[in-house]
């Protein structure tokens, strides 16, 4: 409907003329500008055909932008449905979030957008790139301990609500339940149990945790963040941090070696339990080869859950959280705003985006979405999970006992992963944090408006 | 003059036709005196579309390397803070030293190889037109798909095979260390730049009529001293040419270190290429701009070094 006024008028058709006159010998210049100008028209008729057909058959079109590829065909389910609702509102699904820097620089954002919440998103918040959604009633059903996960970013002009959390994922150490049955292993609630756990299992000739440190990304999201998030208050380091700016060095008392030194023996230690070889392996290989039982524990998020099943449909998963400390009441998870629902602040049509939001904000829709994909729903009153390999964690999120990864708080412009991968392989504590260091200050002084 | 240099000469034209000395005019526009303006037609679109599509955005992007532009959002001017701030990063530094260390193995490496390849596959060698489009195969083939094949091969056969041979250096695999990733990506730069290399170097060698071997052989020269005194200075335009593409092209390489390392292991195989591509997703877009403008000067000036080069090599051949 909408494509086809446009088709009869694509540049494609006008071409072949254009290249005819292009091709002779004795071309003026008036055939010249001609040609152009029917190429330049041809070129603007589509862009303003794209909304005359809207207004006139009272269909408002939204372009509503979603950050994960595996979960398209489950949205595409939720827009037939809120189209059959909602006859007047036409939602056209994007997922190529690739795109989303680029539409800013035109100026021409999704009306509604689904993305991960953390550093980077945060930061398009404070150049007052989204709308202010805490006039929405659906605002007051979220659980206001994941909703301050989100406003820990910072929030526009100090009290805004740019983003609606959808989806909680939860992450910690996967375990193969079998394996653990079968070498009498209990789930570790503390830092010597953890391991006694992994000593069991390698004198057992099994690899007690599955390492993928080719891609270091899972370093980053795996040991660090866990190690972190258990031993120190990351929110309130990188606050301080960040409230350093330019001025921090290793000897400041906010600096990563004044604060981290604690955590490094215990990375070292847990990337020591993985199997030989894990340098060369990475998150594909790993899936792989824990689905088919190579290793105890795999600590990734909730994510690669359903890639171990496809790797091995009749795998008995759990998930707990990595106790660092020998206090089992110490424990947390580390979680993430996997997917929080925004909407553009220029959008001309906000009415029609505020409803969409609204329905994907029903109990039936968010809470059925994440059961689905084994994530925790943000909404208030939401039933327990029943998933039994995410509900290790359930308890721990119904508490708000959990943190953000301290990897996402990095600004993308410090490749903290290449860094760690580099601490991993080299094991150099000192070098490693002395070069966050260094880098931090550095992206602090060019990043200083 | 003797019959190598006369020789030689009909065979400069190559690189003469690069340097457009004044020797060579190109004849029949001036003697006209009028000048056709099918000429015109021909470069006035291609300098609007190169202006439009290339210059523009330079000039674009060296206008927000002196601002502390995100990509998006607010911005305002810092002056040549970002290029100070350059040099003081040994980050970048770094990438730049490998970068360097990197295009000129890999250039001397490629030519070594290629030479050998085009030398053999211009002898009279059986099934010749067979094994020269085996070896042409990997100039085809993307480098991204290169070098997943060879990350596979890296990672997964190669330590499998060690471990089975008891070559214990082998069993993990080379790209996760430090001191040798840099040997595989070279490796495989090497196995998809070569085929071009040699095509030219077949070219050349094609070029030298067999009658001077004829001559070197009665001489009583032999094979080494043939290659060395006849058929290198011979070709010698046909190397300067790969030497000068192939270090250009090996200065921006990008994709096949994406594929097998990604930069890692830490930062050791990142290249300046991309730390500049790193700006565009890490908000760093200003800063990497002014790498990007650093970069784009450091290879203007090799290029025009390389130039007088070939002027050089083109009026003394």
């Amino acid at each position: 409907m909408i494509s086809t006024p446009s088709r009869n008028l694509r540049p494609g058709r006008l071409q072949p003329p254009a290249l005819d006159a292009l091709g002779q010998r004795s071309l003026n210049r008036r055939s010249l500008f001609k040609a152009a100008g029917a190429v330049g028209a041809a070129a603007l008729i589509p862009l303003t055909a794209c909304s005359s057909p809207a207004s006139a058959t009272g269909v408002t079109t939204i372009r509503f932008m979603q950050n994960k590829p595996e979960v398209i065909g489950y949205f595409n389910q939720v827009i037939k449905d809120f189209e059959a609702l909602n006859p007047d509102i036409h939602v056209v699904q994007d997922s190529n979030e690739g795109n989303f820097v680029p539409s800013l620089v035109r100026n021409d954002p999704p009306d509604v957008m689904t993305r991960g919440y953390a550093q980077a998103t945060a930061d398009f918040t404070r150049k007052g790139i989204f709308a202010d959604l805490s006039g929405l009633p659906a605002a007051s059903t979220i659980d206001p301990k994941v909703q301050g996960l989100v406003n820990s970013w910072g929030q526009y002009n100090g009290n805004e609500t740019s983003a609606l959390p959808f989806s909680l994922a939860a992450a910690g150490v996967i375990y193969n339940r079998d394996l653990f049955a079968a070498h009498g292993v209990q789930v570790p609630t503390t830092w010597n149990e953890f391991v006694a756990a992994c000593n069991t299992f390698k004198a057992a000739g099994i690899a007690p945790i599955y390492g993928t440190y080719k891609d270091h990304w899972t370093i980053q999201q795996g040991a660090f963040d866990y190690v972190a998030g258990g031993t120190l208050d990351v929110q309130g380091f990188f606050t301080a941090i960040n409230a350093k700016g330019a001025d921090i060095s290793s000897a400041s008392r906010e600096s990563f070696t004044s604060n981290f030194g604690a955590v490094l023996p215990k990375i070292l230690e847990v990337a020591g339990f993985a199997q030989p070889g894990a340098a060369s392996k990475n998150y594909a290989d790993g899936n792989a080869a824990f689905g088919k039982g190579q290793a105890a524990m795999y600590l990734q998020g909730p994510w690669a859950l359903s890639e171990l099943v496809k790797a091995n449909k009749d795998i008995r998963l759990g998930m707990f959280p990595l106790p660092v400390s020998n206090n089992p009441e110490d424990a947390k998870v580390r979680v993430n705003v996997d997917m929080a629902l925004l909407i553009a602040r220029n959008t001309p049509r906000m009415e029609a985006a505020q409803r969409f939001v609204s329905y994907l904000l029903q109990p039936a829709v968010v809470n059925a979405f994440n059961e689905k994909n084994a994530a925790f729903s943000t909404l208030k009153d939401a039933a327990v999970t029943s998933n039994p390999q995410i509900t290790g964690l359930a308890p721990f999120v119904k508490e708000g006992r959990y943190y953000q990864g301290a990897g996402t708080y990095f600004p993308p412009a410090v490749p903290v992963g290449n860094y760690l991968q580099a601490f991993v392989y080299g094991k150099d504590g000192n070098k490693f944090l002395a070069d966050l260091d260094a880098e931090w200050r550095r992206v602090a002084e060019r990043t200083a408006i | 003059m003797t019959t190598t240099s006369r020789v030689a000469l009909q065979n400069a034209d190559l690189p003469a036709k690069i340097s457009t000395s004044p020797q060579t005019p190109g004849a029949p526009r001036r003697s006209a005196g009028k000048i056709d303006p099918t000429y015109y037609w021909m470069i006035v679109p291609v300098l609007a579309l190169f202006a439009f599509f290339i210059t523009l955005p330079a000039l674009v992007g060296f206008f927000f390397s002196l601002t502390n532009y995100a990509g998006y959002g607010d911005w305002k001017f810092v002056g040549i803070a970002n290029y100070v701030n350059i040099f003081k990063d040994p980050a970048v530094l770094q990438s730049y030293v490998f970068t360097f260390l990197f295009a000129l193995t890999t250039t001397v490496v490629v030519n070594v190889v290629a030479l050998a390849i085009a030398l053999g596959l211009n002898a009279r060698i059986k099934w010749r037109t067979g094994i020269r489009t085996v070896f042409f195969i990997p100039m085809v083939l993307s480098g991204l798909i290169v070098s997943f094949v060879f990350n596979y091969l890296f990672s997964n056969t190669l330590p499998v095979l060690a471990e089975r041979f008891g070559i214990t250096p082998l069993t993990s695999s080379i790209l996760a260390n430090e001191n040798w990733a840099w040997l595989a990506i070279v490796l495989v730069t090497v196995w998809q730049a070569a085929p071009g290399a040699t095509i030219i170097y077949l070219a050349g060698l094609q070029s030298v009529p067999s009658e001077v071997y004829e001559a070197a052989g009665m001489d009583g020269a032999g094979t080494w001293r043939q290659f060395r005194s006849l058929t290198l200075p011979l070709i010698m335009g046909y190397l300067v040419i790969n030497v000068i593409l192939g270090f250009k092209g090996f200065l921006g390489t990008y994709e096949i270190i994406v594929g097998l390392t990604g930069g890692g292991p830490g930062m050791v195989t990142q290249s300046v290429a991309m730390r500049i591509f790193s700006g565009f997703t890490g908000g760093d877009y200003a800063y990497q701009m002014a790498n990007a403008v650093i970069y784009f000067v450091i290879t203007l000036l090799i290029s025009v070094i390389q130039l007088r080069l070939i002027q050089r090599r083109g009026v003394s051949l």
